[in-house]
């Protein structure tokens, strides 16, 4: 259940962000989740529904968007997007990669008037 | 209209996190999460390992756990400051619970301060405390299949401990499959296989560990 406290986090910087940019209410919540955090959307959904429920963002529509585990490869320098997590370079198969995504918490933007 | 932010969503915890960080450097700590399921063996290996080491090394605990003080209660008779931190019903410790439980340390007469994290493999991963390194543990009766399962645990610890290894004769863990994932996850991790019943592959451990500590306490940043 990271998933609580992320949205926690994630109300707090949404109604802290209204507030500074002066808005009466939010109708759009934008969030990246790399694919290795495990959010599992609908628990999210939940969490942070209960996160913004009588504030200004209760009625705000959440957008979560997985995006893959992606490594570069340090033999050849190609990128790959890996399955099932297994870290291996898709053209020369090496497995000597550095991970460049597939870790992200972020808020991208919020939406209103 | 839209707002762009673009921010970790968890910033204040990392911005506590580094705060706590800077502190423990300052007083020359070397941090320890110590990530497992429940039932893994968190508490027993604090056990053997204060047996082994706490005589050489100033060693301090951080309990967490969901409610009780039990595992705390274990670690009694060692002597060592202990501080529990009950989450009630919190499936992770954060950085803002190390905060606040810091200054009940005299962290000038600790080297070595372990985090016996709450037991769960998915939300602790996610949160700095402040930590030098992450140690996974896990054990042989919980199956071959954590890596494959929990990859951001095993992608962002420095060593991984296999427990039990004393049961693998009466599970269906295969140790292959075990190593293979480990190795296609975070393929230049070390494993220490031991089992903290019959005492086999402890001194790996007791010796990784304290050159583990000699090393962070040489890097420049701890001063």
């Amino acid at each position: 259940m990271h998933e609580l406290a992320i949205a926690q986090e994630l109300s707090y910087i949404v109604l802290r962000t209204a507030d500074k940019e002066k808005l009466s209410a939010v109708s759009g919540v934008n969030v990246i989740f790399g694919r290795m955090i495990q959010v599992v959307p609908e628990i999210f959904e939940f969490a942070f529904r209960e996160s913004v429920r009588d504030t200004i963002a209760r009625d705000a529509k959440l957008q979560i968007d997985i995006i893959p585990v992606r490594v570069k490869c340090s033999e050849c320098g190609g990128e790959t997007d890996v399955d099932e997590m297994f870290i291996k370079c898709n053209y020369c198969h090496s497995r000597n990669v550095v991970l460049i995504q597939g870790k992200e918490i972020y808020i991208k933007s919020i939406e209103g008037e | 209209m839209e707002i762009k932010i673009l921010k970790n969503i968890l910033d204040r915890n990392q911005d506590r996190a580094d705060e706590v960080k800077k502190e423990l450097h300052s007083r020359k700590v070397v941090m320890v999460n110590l990530i497992s399921s429940p039932g893994a063996g968190k508490t027993t290996l604090l056990e053997r390992t204060l047996e082994a080491i706490g005589n050489s090394l100033r060693i301090g605990v951080i309990e967490g756990d969901i409610t009780t003080d039990r595992d705390a209660r274990r670690l009694e008779r060692f002597g060592i400051p202990i501080v529990v931190i009950n989450t009630e019903g919190g499936c992770h410790l954060d950085s803002h619970s190390i905060s606040k439980v810091l200054g009940l340390f005299d962290l000038d007469n600790i080297d070595l301060l372990f985090v016996e994290n709450v037991g769960n493999l998915v939300c602790p991963a996610h949160f700095d405390l402040g930590e030098a390194f992450k140690v996974a543990l896990v054990s042989t009766a919980e199956g071959d299949d954590k890596p494959a399962k929990y990859p951001m645990l095993f992608s962002e610890a420095k060593v991984v401990l296999l427990n039990k290894t004393d049961l693998i004769p009466y599970t269906n863990f295969r140790m292959e499959m075990f190593v293979s994932d480990l190795e296609r996850i975070n393929p230049h991790i070390p494993l220490i296989q031991l089992s903290c019943t019959t005492g086999e592959g402890l001194n790996e451990w007791t010796g990784w560990i304290r050159k583990a500590v000699a090393r962070e306490l040489s890097r420049e940043d701890f001063s």
